[in-house]
Order: C-alpha cells, then sequence, then structure tokens
C-alpha cells in the first residue's frame, strides 16, 4: 500500500551554526516577527552543556500544521548556515526544492587546530551541498557584520538574507520593527544595519 | 530569554512567545504561587532563570536557588503543608536527589498546591542519564501530568494546583526537553494574588511519620489515588481526537508528531492523549481499546504507558492489537520525532514512508568526513588553566574523578582529565572509594555550585575516614554550566538580595581539612604547577584530604563584567618571527580562540574570541606569544 505524501502547511527553517554566534537570537527574533503576523510558530532549541563553540541548531517552523519544533530529514523549506562545516552537517534535512543560504566565514573547530581533522576545502563542501539541494547561496555575512559595525550582528545579517530571499511570509517592516525592539539603544543601529546588508545580498537573487 | 518585564505583564488575552519553561514561570503568577525552591538543571533552568529576574517585582513572592534539589522539595514542601501554594523545579536525575523526601510527602500530603515540576532528558542533550521520571508516581504514588507543547505547560500547571489542593497531594509535573526548549505563542490569563503570611496549624500525627503514623498513612494515601483515578476518567486533560479504524494512545510532545505523522500520511485515526499519566484512566482508555482493533501507544523512553495499558486489556479480555515498544516497532532509547513516529505508523499499517530517508541516509554517509566540534571549556575559561596545572603535574598519571558542571568538558583531548563520574557530587565520594583500594595518586575537581549542592557530606566523609585525596575545587563563582544562577557562595540570592556569601576555604577548614589553599589560576600558571604540586605531594604523605581551591570567574562572567563596565583589555597574538611552529599551544591547551595557520603552520590567536586571560603566554615555551600594547 502506498502513502501519499500529503503537504502540509507549515514552513521548516532550520539555522545551523556554532555556539556563541547568536543562532539562538536569531530563531527567537525570527519567531517574534512570525508570531506578530499571527503566523503558528514553533521553535526548538537546544542549549545545555557548555554554551559556547559546540554545535547549536534551531528550527523555526511556520504555518497552521506546525506541532512539534523538530525538522525530520527532507523537510526543511530551507537551511540557514552560519559556518560552512556546520551548514553542511545539518544538509539532510532540507527538501529536493529546498533553499540554503550559507555563511562562508570558517570558524575552525579545535579538532582541526590540534590537527586531528581536517577542515573539507570550500568547493567540496558546496558540492556536496548541490547533492541535496539545488538552490545555494553563500556569502560573506561575517564581513557584512564587520562591515555594520559589529562581528557579533552576523545572525541579523542573516536575518536580513532570509528576509530578503523572499522565501518566508514575513513583511520587511516587520521584521525590521523586531530587530528594533530586540535590540534597544545603541545597538539598534548596528543590528538594522546589518539587517539591510543581508537583505541586500537575497533580495537581488533569481536563485 | 524573554526579559521579566515581559512575564511580570498584567494583560489578559495577550499572546507572547515563550519558550515552555518560561510559560511555567508565568504560570506561577497565575496560580498564585507564594514560595518557589529549586537547584538549576537543564533542560529545567529557564524556568529558574526566569523566576530570577521576576522574583523582586512579585508581591509576596519568595524564591530561592536551594543548596540542592532534596533541599528544595523538604523547603517547598513544608510551605505548601503551612499553606501556601508552592513548586520545586528540577531535571530528572534531580529528581532522584529530592527521592527521599519525595515519597514521604505523598504520605503526609500537602495544605496548599504543590507541584513538582521535573524535566527529563530524553536524548541526554544535557544529562548524564535518559531518568525516566514517571515511575516516581508509580513508585510514589503521586499523581503525573504531562504537558506537550508550551501553551498546555502553563494552562494544565493551573489545573495541577487545583488537583494537588482537592487531592492533597503533591503532582508530579513532567516535561522533557523538546517541551522545556520549545517556544509557541502562549496567551495570558489573569494573575492571582498571593497571601502574605499563612498559619502553620500543628498536626504532629499527620506530619510527623513516625512509623505508626506512616502505617496509617500509606492507606489514606491509596485512598487519594483512587479519588485520583476518578478524576482522571473525567477530566479535559485526558481527551480524544479524530476518528478512524486505527486507534493511537499518547501522551507528551509525542502527542504533536503523531499529529503531524496522521497529516502527513493522510491516514484517519482516533487519538487519545493522555495529560493526566499516573493514574491512567482505567474505564477510558478500556473503551477506547474496545473501539479499536488496532491500537498503537506512542511514548518516548520507557513503556509506561504501554506496559499498563496491555495489562488493562489482558484484566478486561478486550480483543485488540496493541502496538509499541515491546515488538520493537518504537525505540527505548532517544527522543522522538515526526520521523520515527510516521515510519512506526507506515510500518504497522502496512504502507510505505512518505519520504524515503533510506535515500537520504544513504546520500548522507557519501558526505565528506566533518570534522567534530563538541561542547568546550570556552576561550579565557579559568578551569582550562587549572586542568593543564593538573595534567602537568601528575602527567596524565593520577585519576581523575570528575563532577557534574562545564568542568567535565575536559573529558576531551588534550586536558583528558576526567576518569569517573556518577552525579552530582560523587568526585569526592569515587575518589574516596579509589584512593582505599589503588596505590595512585588521585586528583578530583569539583565546581562550586556542586561543592556546596552534594560535595559537603563527601568531603565531610573524606575528612574524617582519612581519605588520600587531593581536591581541587574549581570556583568560579557561579553555577555556570545552566546558566549563571547564584549559590551560597556567590552573595546573592534568589530574591537578588546581596548577602554575606559562604567561603569555600573556610567551610572546607570548619569540616577538619588540614592543607586548603586558594589560588587564581590565571594570576601565573607557574606557580599554579608549583601549587598543585605540592598538594598532591602533601596528601601522599600526609594521607589525608588537601584542598586546593583554584578561584577566578567564569570567562563569560569576566567578559559580560568589562563590556558593562567598558573596559577593554588588549588581546593576546603570535608573533610569527618568534612561533618555531612546535604546536605546542594548541596540542596541550587547545583553546578555541586558536587556531593553525595552514599555510605557515604556526599558531594564530582570533582576536575576536580571545578574552586575555594569558594562559597561553606561560604554555609557550618561546615565548612566541605577547600581548598587544593599549
Amino acid at each position: 500500500m502506498d502513502c501519499n505524501t500529503h503537504d502540509t502547511d507549515v514552513f521548516n527553517l532550520v539555522i545551523s551554526g556554532v555556539g556563541g554566534q547568536g543562532v539562538l537570537t536569531l530563531a527567537e527574533v525570527l519567531s517574534r516577527a512570525a508570531l506578530s503576523e499571527n503566523h503558528n510558530v514553533r521553535v526548538g532549541e537546544i542549549h545545555g552543556m557548555a554554551q559556547r563553540g559546540g554545535h547549536v541548531v534551531c528550527t523555526v517552523r511556520m504555518g497552521p500544521d506546525a506541532y512539534g519544533p523538530i525538522v525530520d530529514a527532507g523537510t526543511a523549506h530551507l537551511i540557514v548556515g552560519f559556518e560552512p562545516v556546520e551548514t553542511l552537517r545539518e544538509v539532510e534535512l532540507v527538501r529536493p526544492d529546498g533553499y540554503i543560504i550559507m555563511n562562508q566565514h570558517i570558524q575552525h573547530p579545535v579538532a582541526v587546530s590540534m590537527g586531528k581533522a581536517d577542515y573539507p576545502p570550500i568547493d567540496e563542501i558546496i558540492s556536496s551541498l548541490r547533492k541535496f539541494a539545488n538552490h545555494i547561496f553563500d556569502f560573506n555575512a561575517m564581513s557584512l557584520a564587520e562591515s555594520a559595525g559589529n562581528p557579533q550582528s552576523m545572525n541579523m545579517v542573516m536575518f536580513g538574507a532570509i528576509i530578503g530571499s523572499g522565501l518566508v511570509s514575513i513583511s520587511k517592516e516587520t521584521a525590521l520593527a523586531t530587530v528594533a525592539a530586540s535590540f534597544p539603544g545603541r545597538f539598534e543601529e548596528i543590528n538594522t544595519r546589518a539587517f539591510e546588508s543581508g537583505y541586500a545580498a537575497t533580495s537581488v537573487l533569481k536563485w | 530569554m524573554v526579559k521579566a518585564k515581559v512575564l511580570l505583564e498584567d494583560s489578559v488575552g495577550k499572546k507572547v512567545l515563550l519558550l515552555a519553561n518560561e510559560a511555567i514561570a508565568r504560570g506561577v503568577l497565575e496560580a498564585g504561587v507564594r514560595l518557589v525552591a529549586l537547584y538549576p538543571g537543564t533542560p529545567s533552568s529557564e524556568i529558574g532563570n526566569s523566576l530570577y529576574q521576576m522574583s523582586p517585582h512579585i508581591p509576596n513572592f519568595y524564591f530561592e536557588f536551594s543548596a540542592n534539589e532534596k533541599v528544595a522539595l523538604e523547603v517547598a514542601g513544608a510551605s505548601a503543608i503551612s499553606g501556601a501554594r508552592s513548586m520545586m523545579v528540577c531535571k530528572g536525575p534531580g529528581l532522584n536527589v529530592a527521592a527521599d523526601p519525595l515519597l514521604t510527602l505523598a504520605y503526609v500530603g500537602i495544605r496548599a498546591g504543590l507541584v513538582i515540576v521535573v524535566a527529563d532528558d530524553p536524548s541526554m542533550w544535557s544529562s548524564q542519564n535518559e531518568n525516566d521520571s514517571r515511575y516516581y508516581a508509580l513508585m510514589g504514588n503521586l499523581p503525573l501530568m504531562e504537558p506537550s507543547d508550551p501553551s498546555e505547560a502553563k494552562s494544565m500547571l493551573l489545573v495541577a494546583y487545583d488537583l494537588s489542593e482537592q487531592l492533597e497531594l503533591p503532582i508530579l509535573f513532567r516535561t522533557t526537553t523538546r517541551v522545556n526548549h520549545s517556544r509557541s505563542g502562549v496567551e495570558y490569563g489573569p494573575i492571582r494574588d498571593r497571601p502574605e503570611y499563612v498559619q502553620f496549624e500543628k498536626d504532629p500525627l499527620r506530619f510527623v511519620p513516625v512509623p505508626s503514623v506512616a502505617r496509617k498513612r500509606h492507606p489514606w494515601l491509596l485512598e487519594q489515588m483512587e479519588k485520583a483515578r476518578s478524576i482522571s476518567e473525567s477530566t479535559e486533560l485526558n481527551f480524544t481526537i479524530g476518528s478512524g479504524e486505527l486507534g493511537i494512545i499518547t501522551s507528551g510532545v509525542s502527542y504533536n508528531y503523531v499529529l503531524e505523522s496522521l497529516k502527513i500520511l493522510g491516514v484517519d485515526a482516533e487519538v487519545f492523549k493522555i495529560g493526566v499519566t499516573n493514574p491512567l484512566p482505567e474505564r477510558m482508555i478500556c473503551d477506547f481499546l474496545r473501539r479499536h482493533k488496532k491500537t498503537i501507544i506512542v511514548e518516548e523512553l520507557e513503556p509506561f504507558l504501554e506496559t499498563q495499558i496491555r495489562s488493562f486489556a489482558q484484566h478486561h479480555s478486550i480483543d485488540v492489537e496493541i502496538y509499541g515498544k515491546q515488538q520493537g516497532f518504537f525505540p527505548r532509547v532517544y527522543e522522538y520525532s515526526p520521523r520515527i513516529v510516521t515510519t512506526a505508523i507506515s510500518k504497522i499499517i502496512g504502507c510505505n514512508t512518505p519520504i524515503n530517508w533510506d535515500d537520504i541516509d544513504e546520500r548522507a554517509q557519501s558526505l565528506p568526513d566533518l570534522p567534530p566540534r563538541p561542547p568546550l571549556l570556552c576561550p579565557g575559561c579559568p578551569h582550562r588553566a587549572s586542568y593543564y596545572g593538573i595534567r602537568a603535574v601528575t602527567r596524565g598519571k593520577a585519576i581523575y574523578p570528575s563532577d557534574i558542571g562545564c568542568y567535565t568538558l575536559s573529558i576531551a583531548p588534550p586536558l583528558e582529565t576526567a576518569d569517573i563520574l556518577f552525579d552530582m557530587g560523587s568526585s569526592i565520594s569515587t575518589a574516596c572509594g579509589i584512593a582505599r583500594v589503588t596505590n595512585q595518586d588521585v586528583v578530583a575537581t569539583i565546581g562550586d555550585s556542586t561543592f556546596f549542592a552534594s560535595g559537603l557530606p563527601g568531603l565531610a566523609s573524606a575528612v574524617y575516614n582519612q581519605h588520600p585525596i587531593a581536591l581541587v575545587i574549581l570556583d568560579n563563582r557561579t553555577t555556570a554550566m545552566t546558566g549563571h544562577q547564584p549559590h551560597p557562595g556567590t552573595g546573592i540570592t534568589g530574591m537578588q538580595k546581596h548577602v554575606e556569601p559562604l567561603d569555600i576555604e573556610k567551610v572546607c577548614r570548619g569540616l577538619g581539612v588540614e592543607y586548603v589553599k586558594t589560588i587564581d589560576p590565571l594570576d601565573s600558571l607557574t606557580s599554579l604547577v608549583a601549587e598543585v604540586r605540592e598538594l598532591v605531594k602533601w596528601v601522599r604523605e600526609n594521607k589525608r584530604p588537601g584542598v586546593l581551591i583554584s578561584k577566578a570567574p567564569c570567562a563569560l562572567l569576566t567578559v559580560a563584567e568589562r563590556r558593562r563596565s567598558g573596559i577593554t583589555v588588549p588581546p593576546y597574538y603570535v608573533d610569527p618571527d618568534l612561533c618555531t611552529a612546535c604546536r605546542r599551544c594548541l596540542d596541550r591547551l587547545a583553546c578555541p580562540a586558536m587556531y593553525l595557520d595552514s599555510e605557515t603552520g604556526k599558531a594564530v590567536i582570533d582576536e575576536t574570541l580571545c578574552t586575555s586571560c594569558g594562559t597561553c603566554v606561560y604554555v609557550c615555551p618561546h615565548k612566541a606569544i605577547l600581548q598587544k600594547e593599549e
């Protein structure tokens, strides 16, 4: 007996990166924006153990059929990677018709620094990503964040890139308002600038 | 984390994006809880963190980080017996610590509502085992509730308090990581007032369970559980949804996966969602089983529901096929996902999975080997220096009993200073056992929070029984791993009141430790190594426990403090002319802020990560690591 795959009304997004890069914050800001546009939204986070330096994944699910927070292999509409190896680590989650937005800036795992493991060449990472999805956009979000005024605003560059890609149904206005509400004081300006540069990078894409 | 201000808002009907842990903290307000006591433990940590932020702003409210879970439950239990709604919060292994008062609390019962929130951790994202705490409900005769998402975590909590008071029993409120650490919209209800004071009414023949009292209380408890059973049959927390030939019984987070799987597969089924999972609604379950030829039971970890439901079917001679873990359709380890549930349902009803997961797995196998990125001691972590010192002195040959905290990450190369670990406080007591039966040096490590939580009895025993153990207390001035909660050594309470901190050095002396010294591990690695050497030597010669307190604040606190006060400290750099590419810094210290320049083979320091702790300076034999000028 065959079961038909019934497409459910949900958008699955996976954010993958390194602890300390602002993965959790991006998931929260994005989801707050989604909630303020009245989407049903579920976020999954994994905390615990040391807060820095380890692999971190967040899932954001939007739409009436989002019940639990887990995104299974082959079901993510969009993977947002904060770091090349960490993007590849979660690539099996993407749908064949899904999208990947990746920051090219490398953060070396300690195993690589110690010479106990190799960091795969970047072209090998991209070609491996292509085995799972055709729509891949990679850019140096880190240098955009630095230009915006703070490398720590990289997560807001990625937020801008997500909204600019047009894949998620959150308006730019709502997104910017959420950024402003999330980073009061002197960080608002830097993060808004970071958002705009990420937005500009993907809004011109034809994929 | 959502700010305290947001959680404190008195705006009924407002919908806010909350972590389930934050929703539980909000529920404390809406249920009118007067007192919360806990010891932090992930995945429950944000309940305490939120309440800590909120506590000074809630009228007639008391919150504390107790020394450990047993203490927390005794504080909360006594408060509930006094007549004030109370709560204790812990993670799975934390409930084991509190198991002693837990089982007796059920006998004596309570006067105002008492809810014990226990966060289990299927897949062990941050725990040492997969504790299925639901069995405490069976063993202790305690009503048990399991919410499935953030919104239900709050609404069910309010029912739990009513039920607790109706039955005069503490309620076990069990969540799992995927509930605790998921976010969704949660609607605010009204905030309830709390009494300023309640009156303790004496009733020693109820609350002092000497054997003659306890003997009478056990039948009372069983009677209460019979009342609970009839409540379980009628509560709206146990409900069915949908219809179809197939029946599914589920609870907790698995309920979500069941709904998703049915939608994906386009299969009709009647789903029985159980919110009160002890005592089970036996009559409702039997009626459900009779309605379905096939019933699937979907629950994470142990077959808690499955075993009981199979026994109901047998007892009532119901002709039904029950599918679950016992035939291997569902695993008994790790958390579930929609994929696991979908695959099992597909197998049971005999159809293909909607996604060719085997193909995806196969393609994933063909990916290049990725360098692992496990969690690590942070750049600038004072523990890295301490462990470097311990390892240098003992040349890796001593036995290193470890404990629960960030510092357990020293298990990873190149520090490799964690050889044995059971639970909170076990570093000291396991060290005693090892020291008694081997003639090896034993250097145990324990964090400051863990020391107060469970290290004290172990140290008292070590002193009295004269165990030759070297103990290094890694005092980073906080409970770092769970998110920087205060403890008795920090000088701030759960109510954010500044108080005199307990001095670990004095505590050790008070317990009778003769050799006690305090050093700053970031002061000089050379003197750190000398101090560890002296400690180990003293223990070897005197055959008694010796303590070295290695005291420096958590790097995350140091960085935050500098940011707050606008202080900038120049970072370190490697002078490529002096560096000989010997790799000693990378191979022996492995600070995440250092990496290898693949072209020159020399070490480089990532300035954005460096916290200027300076530990690497001492490790470099060529004096190639220098600090930038201001």
